[in-house]
């Protein structure tokens, strides 16, 4: 806005100006461009603009500017306004649009408070608009609130007449411009209207309240304007981890443990804060001072003098030794190098000192210090004249009241104090000094060597209290937090103000310095100070170990993720082609290097072709050394099996859709009576237990008042296809096996017949119907295949026959009623997947299109039940004990030689299993071509055997999701339930029941730990973020509703072979590489929880899969390369 | 980003599978029916502005999955709830008959400051169907005996109440953020109110 202004104050301070008149013009049309490019830029992230937008705004003040300049004010009379609105009141007798916007503003300016056309006028109270107020040439004078300002233009933008009408000022320019004014210029006043045509075209909306108008940008949109701003659109890379370890243990070094403390100080200012620390100051006090003591420092030649300091300071006594060269004026020499005299001088802590020796000699007094570590100090020689012996007194005083010299000086009246006789011993020292100062004054001084031990009381006390320390410190060990990532601070939980509660282990990083003070007071605070420093440390240690151990944690954590040995990805472009899948099988059909495929498939996914050839040996259905007739045996067990335990169960829905029927009945009657005549009183407690007893979630569906007709059809529609289709494939395959196995049936098929025909009436209606099937099925597919028709009537047979069967037993147990519809719609629904599992097997070719032509005859429900139940033909020989499959048997029994083996728990339990499994297979990809009804009780079928074999589990929302791609390939109802199964092994885990979704949040929780710390940061600090639960449906479907079928299918190629190829938890990575993708929109959005959440349920279907996969694949890599680096 | 503080009510919606949540919620946001709803794994809310009494309210309406076992993950969502939305099928008895569980894990998951008086609006779903089990009466009877709660009759397919029935989540959503503000003064009305309008409506609606 205050560029803008600027150039506004330009046009109207100098609209003659005739040298920077170009390029005045040229700035004024820039800003114009500028701001029609920003406002087209939100008009496509938003498809609409807001009229309050701040882009209009800047726009409209563009346009003022370049029309205000060059204005021919004066000649037009425009005066008392804003002269471009006079203009325009001036213009609108020659141009339509122009009248058409004055008439507005007039409008607008005249009734302020109403919302008029524009809607620009938000305004609170002022009756005038400042508009008027303004001075033509002082637009900056008055500052009115945005929504104001060029009142006209943007009305004229609103009303899409602004382009028009600057094009109408253009073309007559000369009337109301001077000849060098923009508008007036041939190229810049065209350039200026036809830039308008843009925003003139597009959508301004006041429709949103300004309150919502900003919040909540859609998902795409977000995308969009990181786009936008990011100018690129590759996915951000991948930041680097943040292994590396960047704190320094090194600055908590003491100083005092250094000789060479000095040498830190190098910098010119230190020197000059050294120096003065000499000197007697606030901190420490000076207890003893000589100058010209002479050192020799390592590696130099001859002894130099110095200044030798004793300071008592709250650390202890400090002996100090500074060469001359620092001393004279720290000011004077700049260019001389004085590090290597830095490097001299000495610093001594007295509390390290244990032994001080005293060679005295004609030359020189020399004094000795030895540490507790042995190692000597440089000799440092005192002038003669009982310097030395001074500079011991005031160190024996210094020393007081917590240590002392030991022997002590002994004191002389006279003198002072003087070195002890007795106790003094000699030995042979190796003295280094050999200065030439021949000093021999004081002859009275005895020549002679003297050893002082430093003894320090308190260190008995401390060392007492040390060893206590470590005793406790042992026997509990210091706690390490497990995940403080180098933030030791928030450990400190336990740095109560008890200054003792250090624990010493550290010998190696902490000097163990033990000082002492000559006051009590002081000597506590020592302590104090020491012991935090010391917790410093150690706690520095701990929170170094604890990240050290977390890392460690992390990496075994992660190598748990992904395999330690890198596959190469060369030569995988094109992934597993059909070509190169034949030339990898030898001729009976095995494949030899199984790795290969995986390989392949992992880098370059499945071609589609080839997907139902390959996808169960990936699923691990088929081993990859078998032939084709090992697999097509396989095939034909497994169909035999799935069968079997379809057969199981659809005895069971026989029972369960009489219940439900006899329920809903219940309940329609209970509801017209009580609609019918009003019956007051239901208590609320039975207001749940008058209507049925069958549990489920489904809807019986009935109509109020069914006729026989009706109920049969409403019957029958939810149920579409039993399907003992599968039977009669497996039937063709294995004829002759059932030959043989048929004579065996027999007694078991007579009981059923037996009790079929003992029954009532309804029963045989059943039967009837199940006779009739076969001539339906006949009209419909006996192009296709005659010998089918036999085996289909077994197949019916034995389901009907079943299903009566044990509904009938059951039924004995509880009430005698009987049962009229569960044996028409098995054999109805027998009729309708039959072709399609035909056509699958014996065409070869899974063709939907194939399957979908034959079957519609028989979808029609309603005709084919009235057929069936009309022709009473029945022919009885298709139930021939001959020509009945052999696993008859197997589904008769159950029900037969155990009568009511089907306890009502169970029939309650897969009730319950079976309505949710149609409710979830109605609504499942409805969207999708594929599942016409036909597939979608084909998946039915599937959902329901698996359920049967697994009732403990049961049904779960997700499985129709998991199971429904496939199908989709498979298109074979038995191979897809293998295939299923398979894939449940390792999905089931991921369901409330199981624990894989917890593990898997942990896990994600780690990796973005470890791959990109920024991202973990925001998550971090929004704590609901934590839960991860914007990965659920991720986890729980394998990204199935993220992404498009398509992509879904190279999705789980994935998942399935990275665990022989890169990574077990393939998922983990997938997820991350979508957030990865996104890091940026929602770093920048700085999303919660529930903006991720709706982010990506909006971001469904509409990735880009193929990036996101390599970029998982990357993310695997980075992970491995990670590890392998350990 | 300023207006990020504005009032934000959270509104759960709860019921049976394939009682029609999602496309209630559809509806009512984006006036939009849809046969081709899948089964809703995990949670997804959408966000909608309206007006209640001059207020411009902001409701985060979430849907959930509707099977039982899915609802240990629910509770995540359900704390912080204004208002709970419990649907049934009026074409199944048994979605109904559930209401009562749904209301009481609710309101020991979502453990609201006062649970006697925590807004609930029930829907029965679905009443452009034909074969209706459940009748208004019933269903009132039970609302009624649940402290009144207000119960609307709706069909997300062709928006019959849905509108209606939103708006009274908000005014009472928002009572219950102006109770909790004023100490509780008079829930009792309010709800009351709300509730006989209701009833003598659908009583009109609804002559099943």
């Amino acid at each position: 806005m205050a560029a803008q202004n600027k150039v506004e104050s330009n046009s109207g301070d100098m609209p003659s100006t005739t040298d920077p008149a170009a390029e005045q013009k040229d700035r004024l049309i820039a800003a114009v461009k500028k701001e029609v490019k920003q406002l087209m830029e939100e008009a496509v992230t938003r498809k609409f603009v807001h009229e309050e937008s701040g882009g209009v705004t800047a726009l409209c003040g563009a346009v003022e500017a370049c029309l205000g300049q060059g204005l021919r004010r004066r000649a037009l009379g425009l005066f008392k306004t804003s002269s471009t609105t006079a203009l325009l009141h001036k213009i609108a007798k020659n141009c339509p649009e122009a009248a058409l916007v004055s008439a507005r503003v007039l409008s607008a300016e005249g009734a302020p408070a109403t919302r008029s056309a524009s809607g620009v006028e938000r305004r609170p109270s002022a009756p005038r608009p400042p508009l008027h107020k303004r001075g033509s040439g002082s637009l900056l004078g008055s500052q009115p609130p945005p929504t104001y300002r060029y009142l006209w233009i943007r009305i004229a933008l609103f009303e899409r007449q602004l382009a028009k009408i600057i094009e109408h000022l253009v073309n007559n320019a000369t009337r109301y411009y001077e000849r060098d004014a923009l508008v007036a210029d041939p190229d810049y006043g065209s350039i200026l209207s036809s830039l308008l045509v843009g925003p003139c075209a597009l959508e301004y909306s006041k429709a949103k309240a300004p309150a919502c108008f900003w919040t909540d940008p859609p998902a795409d949109e977000l995308v969009q304007r990181h786009r936008m701003s990011a100018g690129t659109t590759t996915p951000p890379s991948v930041r680097r981890p943040i292994l590396n370890f960047r704190r320094s243990l090194n600055a908590s070094s003491d100083d005092n443990a250094s000789v060479n403390a000095g040498s830190g100080n190098s910098t010119a200012s230190s020197a000059k804060d050294y120096v003065e620390s000499l000197h007697q100051n606030s901190r420490a006090t000076l207890l003893y001072g000589k100058n010209n003591v002479r050192v020799q420092p390592k590696d130099v030649e001859e002894p130099m003098p110095g200044y030798l300091s004793l300071h008592q300071s709250a650390a202890g006594l400090v002996i100090k030794w500074t060469p001359n060269q620092l001393m004279n004026g720290y000011a004077e020499s700049e260019g001389i190098d004085k590090s290597i005299y830095w490097a001299m001088s000495l610093q001594v802590c007295v509390w390290e000192v244990v032994y001080v020796h005293v060679h005295r000699s004609q030359a020189s007094d020399a004094l000795i210090l030895v540490g507790q570590d042995g190692v000597q100090r440089p000799p440092i020689q005192f002038p003669k004249g009982g310097h030395l012996l001074s500079f011991l007194s005031n160190l024996e005083t210094g020393l007081l009241p917590h240590g002392q010299l030991d022997p002590p000086l002994w004191s002389q009246r006279g003198t002072g104090k003087v070195f002890g006789r007795n106790k003094g011993r000699r030995r042979p020292m190796p003295s280094l000094c050999e200065s030439g100062e021949n000093d021999e004054s004081e002859v009275d001084e005895v020549a002679g060597d003297y050893v002082f031990r430093i003894v320090n009381n308190a260190i008995a006390d401390r060392e007492a209290m040390r060893h206590s320390l470590l005793e406790r410190v042992i026997q509990s060990p210091p706690r390490t937090p497990r995940r403080t990532l180098a933030s030791t601070s928030t450990t400190s939980s336990d740095s109560s103000t008890m200054s003792v509660d250090c624990p010493p282990i550290i010998g190696n990083l902490t000097q163990t310095t033990i000082t002492q003070v000559s006051l009590e007071q002081a000597a506590s605070i020592e302590l104090v100070c020491s012991t935090m420093r010391r917790q410093i440390i150690s706690r520095a240690f701990y929170g170094w170990l604890a990240y050290c151990r977390h890392l460690s944690t992390v990496r075994t954590h992660l190598s748990g993720l992904v395999h330690p040995n890198i596959v190469p990805g060369e030569n995988t472009n094109e992934g597993l082609t059909d070509a190169i899948w034949r030339s990898m099988m030898d001729e009976q059909g095995a494949i030899v290097d199984k790795d290969e495929v995986y390989r392949l498939v992992y880098y370059g996914g499945v071609q589609h072709d080839i997907r139902k050839e390959v996808w169960p040996f990936l699923l691990g259905y088929y081993e990859f050394n078998t032939t084709f007739q090992e697999r097509q045996e396989q095939d034909c067990t497994y169909r035999r099996q799935y069968e079997t335990t379809m057969s199981e169960w659809l005895c069971v829905e026989a029972i369960v859709r009489q219940r439900d029927r006899e329920a809903t009945a219940a309940s329609i009657a209970r509801l017209s009576q009580s609609s019918g005549k009003p019956k007051p009183e239901v208590e609320p407690c039975e207001v749940f237990e008058d209507d049925c007893s069958v549990i489920s979630d489904n809807p019986p569906v009935v109509s109020p008042e069914p006729s026989e007709n009706e109920q049969k059809r409403l019957e029958v529609k939810p149920v579409l296809s039993r399907a003992p289709s599968i039977d009669e494939v497996d039937n063709i395959e294995l004829d002759e096996e059932k030959n043989e196995n048929g004579v065996k049936i027999n007694g078991e098929t007579d009981t059923c017949e037996d009790i079929t025909f003992d029954d009532d009436d309804d029963d045989e209606v059943c039967i009837k119907s199940v006779v009739e099937n076969p001539d339906m099925r006949r009209e419909s597919i006996a192009e296709i295949k005659r010998l089918a028709e036999g085996i289909v009537q077994k197949g019916d047979g034995r389901g009907l026959l079943c299903s009566v069967d044990s509904g009938n037993a059951n039924l004995y147990g509880n009430d005698n009623k009987s049962i009229e519809e569960p044996a028409p719609n098995h054999a109805h629904s027998v009729i309708v997947t039959n072709p399609s599992v035909d056509l699958a097997v014996t065409g070869g070719s899974p063709a939907s299109g194939g399957t979908t032509a034959p079957a519609s005859p028989a979808r029609s429900p309603l005709g084919v039940l009235r057929e069936e139940s009309h022709s009473a033909g029945a022919s009885f020989d298709t139930l021939d004990p001959e020509s009945r499959p052999d696993n008859r048997s197997n589904c008769v029994s159950p029900a037969s030689s155990n009568g009511g083996v089907y306890s009502n728990e169970l029939v309650e339990n897969f009730a319950l299993n079976l309505h949710r499994i149609e409710k979830d297979v109605q609504r499942c990809d409805r969207n999708y071509p594929f599942f016409t009804d036909e597939n979608l009780d084909k998946l039915r079928n599937i959902m329901c055997t698996y359920v049967w074999e697994h009732l403990d589990m049961g049904y779960m929302q997700g499985m129709c999701d998991l199971a429904a791609p496939l199908l989709v390939i498979m298109r074979d109802e038995a191979v897809a339930h293998a295939l299923f199964a398979r894939l449940m092994c390792r999905a089931k885990d991921n369901f409330p029941s199981g624990q894989a979704m917890d593990a898997y949040f942990a896990d994600m929780r780690s990796l973005i730990q470890i791959l990109d710390c920024e991202l973990y940061e925001l998550m971090h600090a929004h704590g609901d973020y934590t839960h991860f639960y914007f990965c659920y449906r991720w986890f729980l479907l394998d990204f199935k509703r993220e992404l498009l079928y398509q992509d879904v299918f190279s999705a789980w190629e994935l998942i399935w072979v990275a665990r022989y190829v890169a990574s077990e938890h393939m998922v983990l990575f997938i997820a991350l590489a979508l957030l990865e993708t996104y890091r940026d929109v929602i770093l920048a959005n700085s999303m919660d929880f529930t903006d991720i959440i709706k982010f990506f349920n909006e971001m469904a279907e509409r990735h880009d899969a193929s990036a996101v996969l390599s970029l998982a694949r990357d993310l695997v890599l980075q992970v491995q390369t990670l590890i392998e680096n350990k | 980003m300023s207006s990020r503080k504005k009032v934000l009510l959270k509104v759960i919606i709860l019921g049976d599978s394939g009682v029609g949540k999602t496309s209630l919620m559809n509806q009512f946001v984006n006036k939009k029916f849809s046969n081709q709803y899948k089964a809703t794994i995990g949670a997804d809310f959408l966000t909608k502005e309206v007006i209640v009494d001059d207020r411009i309210v902001t409701m985060q309406i979430w849907d959930t999955a509707g099977q039982e076992r899915f609802q240990s993950l629910g509770v995540a969502f359900y704390r912080g709830a204004d208002c709970c939305v419990l649907v049934f099928d009026v074409t199944a008895p048994n979605t109904f008959k559930s209401l009562e569980s749904w209301r009481d894990e609710f309101l020991i998951q979502a453990s609201p400051r006062d649970p006697d008086h925590f807004p609930f609006v029930i829907l029965g779903n679905k009443v452009d169907l034909d074969n209706r089990a459940v009748s208004a009466k019933r269903a009132q009877q039970w609302c009624q005996s649940k402290n009144d709660i207000p119960y609307f009759e709706t069909s997300a397919k062709e928006a019959v109440n849905v509108e209606l029935a939103f708006q009274t989540i908000a005014r009472n959503a928002l009572a219950q953020e102006t109770e909790a503000e004023l100490y509780n003064e008079f829930p009792d009305q309010i709800k009351l109110n709300a509730n006989d309008n209701n009833r003598n409506r659908d009583g009109d609606n609804c002559a099943c």
